[in-house]
């Protein structure tokens, strides 16, 4: 069997080609995502869930290869676990992060992954991580990821407001998916929204006959 | 520069940059030493994050910015911050010196170069300790080179003659921020990977202090620029 060719990636490798995207608002966060898993030109899951558990109030958007960042993210739920039940209160969205941020780093050569952590703590509110390929970590209001965002940066730019109610929030990042699933080949089926306040998490499912930009 | 070594079931060593922040100019001044930085860092060729704080304050006096790929400059400022932490422990109240900063960073550096692996980062630190002004540049490959002004990245092209002729060793300290901003003002308009607005900070004898990140102007409605039309080439 020749390993060289599995390892040099001669298989299209299983990726999240995606649109992830996530937007602090005046009280809470809130995180959209599509739901298409590519492996090259073949949809291998067409309703996916990008939004990952880490802990009770912290989430990460995964783009990349999918084995990668699931990988990744198995890892961090369990240290963020083990590190809660010895903390005795919620974790810092910062230290998921920071652990996200030292799998990223340490084998940035071997790895294909960038990662949107997004949670609340009741430190410092809700808060949002950006993690792109390299490792770097770097905290912003609203982010976008994966191979959809290239499509609505302008959307984006000229949308984004701060201090934004919950309603507009919702609207500004149900639109923005919907127009980067509309022309990115790699993103597409349903649209699946997570509100993530101090009081609760509130998943939504948006149908495809439902998304508004078909 | 991109070199890869071999590929194998083990780890390669790709040395290509993914998030890369721009310029950094630092010059010395009468009181103390100032370095200057835009607030992009540009993923390949899209600038993709607009509003990051790239001056790290590594301890009471000394300031520690770098040029190249991001995510090594804050794996840096950690290994930095690691230092001062260790000597804590021979608890006899002694600090590590700007030098002492430097000069881990260069021997760091070094050995990552001669792994192939290396800190893919132009670093510059700055700093004011007994009375002197300390500024040294610190490469890629580990070259430590201490100067009285520094530039990295495209400003090294750009902004050593318009140092050269506005600046001084001795200046005042408003002088050497005219002279970087108008070196960012130059980038702005020459360098693809530059952003208008800048951040400054400054090492004297009361310890650093960085400022709020500040536009620079910079002039577009030259005459020249606003008659000028192709069409006026191709008719009468």
């Amino acid at each position: 069997m020749n390993y060289t060719d599995i390892l040099t990636s001669k298989f299209e490798p299983e990726t999240t080609g995606t649109t992830i995207m996530a937007v602090i608002y005046d009280g809470g966060l809130i995180i959209g995502a599509d739901s298409r898993t590519s492996s090259g030109q073949f949809v291998a899951d067409r309703c996916a869930d990008k939004i990952d558990y880490v802990h009770d109030r912290i989430f990460c958007l995964r783009s990349g290869s999918a084995a990668d960042t699931q990988a990744i993210a198995k890892y961090v739920r369990y240290y963020i676990d083990a590190h809660a039940q010895e903390l005795g209160r919620l974790p810092a969205v910062a230290t998921a992060a920071n652990l996200f941020r030292n799998f990223l780093y340490e084998y940035k050569d071997s790895l294909s992954a960038a990662i949107i952590v997004a949670g609340w703590d009741p430190y410092k509110g809700p808060q949002i991580f950006t993690l792109p390929l390299g490792g770097s970590v770097i905290e912003q209001k609203w982010s976008i990821g994966g191979s959809g965002s290239t499509f609505i940066w302008g959307f984006c730019d000229s949308n984004y407001k701060e201090n934004m109610t919950l309603q507009e929030a919702r609207a500004f990042v149900l639109h923005a998916v919907a127009h980067a699933m509309y022309r990115d080949g790699s993103s597409g089926g349903i649209i699946r929204l997570l509100n993530v306040t101090k009081d609760k998490i509130e998943r939504e499912f948006i149908d495809y006959k439902d998304v508004p930009v078909k | 520069m991109i070199f890869n070594s071999e590929i194998s079931a083990q780890q390669q060593h790709t040395t290509s940059p993914v998030v890369t922040g721009g310029s950094v100019i630092a010059l010395v001044y009468n009181g103390g030493v100032v370095i200057g930085t835009d607030t992009l860092c540009s993923y390949g060729s899209m600038a993709e994050f607009k509003n990051v704080e790239k001056i790290a304050q590594v301890s009471k006096n000394t300031i520690y910015v770098s040029s190249g790929e991001f995510s090594d400059f804050q794996q840096v400022v950690k290994e930095l911050a690691k230092i001062d932490r260790q000597a804590l422990q021979y608890d006899d109240g002694v600090h590590p010196s700007p030098r002492d900063y430097g000069n881990y960073l260069a021997r760091l550096s070094y050995k990552k170069r001669c792994k192939i692996n290396p800190l893919y980062l132009q670093n510059v630190i700055a700093g004011f300790h007994n009375g002197e002004r300390y500024l040294a540049l610190v490469d890629i490959y580990g070259t430590y080179l201490e100067s009285n002004f520094v530039t990295t990245g495209f400003a090294s092209y750009f902004c050593k003659a318009i140092i050269s002729n506005y600046w001084n060793e001795n200046c005042t300290l408003e002088q050497a921020k005219q002279v970087i901003k108008e070196c960012f003002k130059v980038l702005f308009c020459r360098d693809c990977r530059a952003h208008d607005v800048i951040q400054i900070a400054y090492v004297d004898e009361q310890g650093t202090h960085i400022e709020q990140p500040e536009r620079v102007e910079t002039k577009w409605d030259f005459n020249g620029f606003k008659t000028r039309a192709n069409e006026k080439l191709h008719t009468q």
